[in-house]
């Protein structure tokens, strides 16, 4: 009798632990391919973010791969990307990451999305001294770490704030007073407080600054607020939704000013085609725009060739997310080429090492690991289309006041 | 005329909320189930009508006489086919059951339609009314209307039809309805048909207005929660009541504490609410 | 000691086991494990003795990653904060307690529902002290190498399963567990008899919030970075309760083993199904409460053949 429940039990366990066994037991690589590890957030309120991280390092696997695959010492290896989704939740960023570098068996390692995944997700690639290239990480605290295999190809965010501030200042001097709206969010909160901060630097007066909760539904009162304020400059921050959602209700409650800054949507197409009319005059900033026009020593080339690439594959106009992700991918290429070697080591020190010029822009990281190579271009939505005003090199248009 | 416009969002607002509340408030008080697909059933209802305009053509307005017995006939078959086999169970496993039910409708709606966001824009735009300085959207407007005939449809449904009567003795004394003949099971499964067909209709009705993606479907479910108990559960009116106290409350939080604080003192409220006046603003004690 | 708690304590050993076999991964897969059974266990006084559908294991949860993390910046030494945040959430909860445990049903589930949301804003807006939505970044306890620092984290949530699990066996054996059975099955009842319910419940409240909030604070040392809408998640409310039902409510060797097949199957469903997890993990609650309402701990061969009888 005794010893019946004890081996009922010890039948119920074993189950549980053949289980956890089974999870661990790791899978075997295939030869001649060089594996990339991508932790994406494909489920959860991050979702939109990963479709286009995906589609950037889909165009660069399918170009490398077209073209035999990277070269290795003479050898080709073709490339595959391993992806996991971490349902937009960091702690599973980490776990993605931990788990494909012990049994995914891949070389080198994406970043998970945005600052915060993107850190936390560092800490193991750091202590399994695998390679990562963070493609839409900003946030300088990302990098203060002395870490050594981490690189970002996104500059600080006052790099955005700062050249829009003095265009403004610049060009239309009627801008007094400012209202601050932003999410309540790593990326467009950090991203205010660069901007208040230029603000006050600049002289402006700031009038509101307030933040938003994640999924708010209803901005309307904050907006009859900033309305009865009269700001000559409103500065929206948030992801794609939430700047739509704003957009729209700005409208529907007849708020007009002579600059409105949205960061990050309008860099979209989304936002122009959802946008509408509506969309007209809106400046923003962004890390990378497909006006620009680079001759780049990478897999892609020209920014011309990259678009046109982009646009046969997808239909639709990249934007600086998409470019960066393919950009991450075709760096691990120049640097494992140049290494002529899969060891991480010597592949970290070619990223280290790396000075070029790439579609994307001139392309050097910084001793931290961020890129610092970079002018963030300002740009306005006129006509339907983004126009670029600054920098100087690329510009495309002048600066328009007043949004309705 | 600072403090008349806010007040005026928050009664089309508050009409908005009393919209996504009132299905869920039916299913809650009637089935006594908390029915967490409801806010995935708003979102499905949102891509309905954009479906329809975009491909056909189709005005959101006509969208909603497709959507309404769509919903029902899936919230029916749903009651019936699953929900009926758990509905005596304690309220956990009601609850875990439409979490799980909610978990694969949300997945399956992120694998067919992505989770980018979509928006339904009218062409020509509807603009917007402005009385003395005091602007309302004009499709919010056209919203709050809807939503009030959807109200007053549902409240004319349950006093004078013979399925409104008996759905109504159910919430009221299961049992007893038993007793004088009503088939209960078939009762939840219309119930929470319409239930879903409301829910569908607040979908179209809220494509108009917000950005689509089935990422938006808890920030619904939360306000019907929210709602629900501010207005008094199962009542229609109470729905009513409940969304415009909600909106107001967050009007008013919005401006004078800065909008971050508004989600958090709406749910104090609730709490406060669920501790002093479990009823809710509208409810009659006693019909727990 | 009945013989399933002996189970329990043996099946807590083989578990302390792991380190024997597996590597870091394997170390951070049990390092969850122990994490959920800690959340299930806790979530069971409530949710199984007294019979209160809590979702407030969340807010507990944050609270004590946040606490944690807080006073690690302020350089506090990791078990000094993990205690402190155990204590201030036994506090706060048998205060919180005494008020939203009159609730019953439905409406206690929602204002427990609502203490997590509650809890989340009031950290997302105390960005000085907090981060808000920034996140909070918390420094690294251990220089050490990966295995050992795995391996730290490892026995510390072991640690805290373990006095988890004594704690569930003691209150499953005394005048406290008795009393909130009785609650369970009819509250107004043991109230008439003179059973003081409000303490009961409270204490009860209390008891599941201290080690939930302490697992929280491990968590935060553990994972460096922590921001609101990952440590107030509303899953780390329902999932204790799945694993609950699954293992079999009120049983604490049934929840332990819930947990650990809970989390078994999440890993395996998220690894091979990238864009279809979630759905999976609906299924199979769903099929679960179709099919096995009583739990695991309803596999038994007796309870099959008892079941054929009455066929």
């Amino acid at each position: 009798m005794n010893k019946s429940w004890v081996f009922r039990y010890a039948r119920l366990a074993v189950p549980l632990w053949a289980a956890v066994v089974a999870c661990v037991a790791s899978n075997a690589s295939a030869e001649d391919v060089i594996r990339f590890g991508a932790p994406l957030p494909i489920t959860g309120p991050l979702a939109p973010e990963a479709i286009k991280q995906q589609q950037g390092y889909d165009l660069w696997a399918e170009e490398a791969n077209k073209a035999g695959g990277i070269s290795v010492g003479g050898k080709k290896y073709k490339v595959e990307i391993v992806y996991a989704d971490y349902q937009s939740n960091t702690p599973r960023a980490v776990q993605a990451t931990e788990q494909m570098i012990t049994q995914g068996n891949v070389n080198f390692m994406f970043g998970a999305f945005g600052s915060g995944a993107a850190k936390a997700a560092s800490t193991v690639s750091e202590k399994y001294k695998v390679p990562t290239l963070a493609a839409t990480a900003s946030s300088v605290q990302v990098y203060d770490q002395g870490y050594k295999y981490l690189f970002g190809t996104f500059t600080p965010n006052d790099t955005l704030t700062t050249p829009l501030t003095q265009i403004i200042k610049a060009k239309v001097p009627e801008v007094k007073k400012v209202a601050i709206l932003a999410r309540n969010d790593l990326f467009p909160l950090a991203i205010a407080q660069e901007m208040e901060k230029s603000a006050k630097a600049n002289g402006f007066d700031l009038v509101y600054f307030e933040k938003y909760a994640i999924g708010t539904l209803d901005h309307s009162a904050a907006l009859s607020q900033i309305k009865s304020l009269a700001p000559q400059w409103i500065f929206v921050t948030g992801y794609i939704n939430d700047l739509l959602l704003v957009r729209k209700q700005m409208v529907d409650q007849e708020m007009k000013a002579p600059v409105v800054t949205m960061i990050a949507g309008p860099a979209y197409q989304e936002f122009i085609e959802s946008g509408g009319k509506t969309a007209e005059n809106i400046t923003s900033a962004s890390w990378w725009h497909p006006a620009e026009r680079y001759d780049g020593k990478d897999i892609f080339g020209s920014t011309e060739n990259f678009v046109k690439l982009f646009k046969a594959k997808y239909k639709s106009e990249p934007d600086y997310g998409q470019a960066s992700a393919a950009l991450c991918g075709a760096l691990f290429q120049m640097a494992i080429e140049k290494a002529g070697s899969l060891d991480r080591d010597k592949v970290r020190d070619e990223l280290a090492r790396l000075d070029a010029v790439t579609f994307f822009g001139p392309v050097r990281f910084g001793a931290n690991g961020q890129i610092n190579s970079l002018d963030p271009p300002v740009f306005q939505i006129q006509g339907a289309k983004p126009v670029v005003l600054f920098p100087e090199a690329i510009k495309q248009g002048d600066l328009k006041v007043g949004v309705n | 005329m600072h403090a008349a416009q806010i007040l005026v969002n928050a009664v089309v607002l508050g009409c908005l909320y009393a919209c996504i509340a009132i299905g869920f408030s039916l299913v809650w008080g009637v089935l006594n189930v908390i029915n967490l697909i409801h806010g995935s059933f708003i979102v499905l209802g949102a891509y309905l009508a954009f479906g329809l305009y975009n491909a056909l053509h189709i005005s959101p307005w006509y969208s909603i006489a497709v959507a309404a017995p769509l919903f029902f006939v899936l919230g029916y078959l749903l009651q019936r086919l699953l929900l009926n086999r758990v509905i005596t169970a304690p309220v956990l496993v009601t609850l875990t059951m439409t979490f799980g039910l909610d978990l694969i409708l949300n997945n399956a709606m992120i694998y067919f339609f992505k989770a980018d966001y979509r928006k339904l824009t009218l062409t020509p735009s509807l603009g917007s009314v402005s009385i003395f300085d005091v602007v309302v959207p004009v499709d919010r407007l056209i919203a709050t209307v809807a939503a009030l005939a959807l109200t007053g449809l549902l409240y004319l449904l349950l006093r004078r039809s013979r399925v409104g009567r008996a759905i109504v003795a159910v919430r009221l004394d299961r049992d007893a309805a038993v007793l004088m003949g009503v088939d209960v099971k078939s009762i939840y499964a219309i119930a929470f048909g319409l239930g879903a067909a409301l829910a569908g209709c607040a979908g179209v009705l809220m494509a108009l207005i917000f950005p689509i993606s089935p990422l938006t479907s808890s920030g619904y479910l939360g306000k019907a929660f929210v709602v629900c108990v501010l207005g008094g559960l199962g009542s229609v009116s109470g729905a009513l009541a409940g969304g415009l106290l909600l909106a107001l409350v967050e009007g008013i939080g919005s401006t004078f504490f800065g909008p971050a604080h508004a989600t958090t003192l709406s749910f104090i409220l609730l709490i406060i609410f669920l501790i002093l006046r479990p009823q809710g603003l509208l409810g009659r004690k006693g019909f727990e | 000691m009945t013989r399933s708690n002996i189970a329990l304590l043996v099946l807590l050993a083989v578990v302390a086991s792991l380190p024997l076999f597996g590597g870091a991964y394997a170390l951070r897969l049990g390092t969850m494990a122990c994490m959920y059974a800690i959340l299930a266990l806790s979530w069971n006084v409530v949710g199984g003795f007294a019979g209160y559908p809590s979702f407030a294991t969340a807010a507990f949860f944050g609270f004590g990653a946040y606490t944690t993390g807080v006073l690690l910046g302020k350089g506090l030494p990791l078990w000094l904060g993990v205690v402190i945040a155990a204590v201030a959430a036994l506090l706060m909860s048998a205060v919180l307690g005494a008020a939203l445990l009159r609730l019953r049903g439905h409406y206690f589930a929602i204002a427990s529902l609502s203490l997590v949301e509650v809890l989340r804003e009031l950290v997302n807006n105390a960005t000085d002290l907090t981060g808000g939505g920034m996140g909070l970044n918390i420094p690294l306890v251990s220089g050490s190498g990966v295995l050992a620092e795995a391996m730290f984290f490892f026995y510390a949530m072991w640690i805290l399963l373990l006095l988890t699990a004594l704690m569930v066996m003691a209150v499953a054996g005394s005048k406290l567990g008795f009393g909130l059975a009785c609650i369970r099955q009819n509250e107004t009842a043991s109230s008439m008899v003179g059973l003081n319910t409000t303490l009961y419940k409270s204490i009860a409240f209390g008891l599941s919030a201290c080690f939930v909030s302490a697992a929280g604070g491990v968590y935060a040392a553990w994972v460096h970075y922590i921001d609101p809408s990952d440590v107030f998640d509303i899953l780390y409310s329902v999932k204790p309760i799945v694993m609950a039902l699954m293992g079999g409510l009120g049983s604490p060797l049934g929840v332990a083993c819930g947990a650990f097949l809970y989390l078994g199957l999440e890993e395996v469903v998220w690894r091979n199904y990238i864009q279809f997890h979630s759905g999976v993990l609906g299924l199979i609650i769903v099929l679960l409460l179709l099919f096995l309402p009583h739990g695991l701990i309803s596999l038994r061969p007796a309870n099959l053949w008892r079941k054929a009888k009455h066929v």
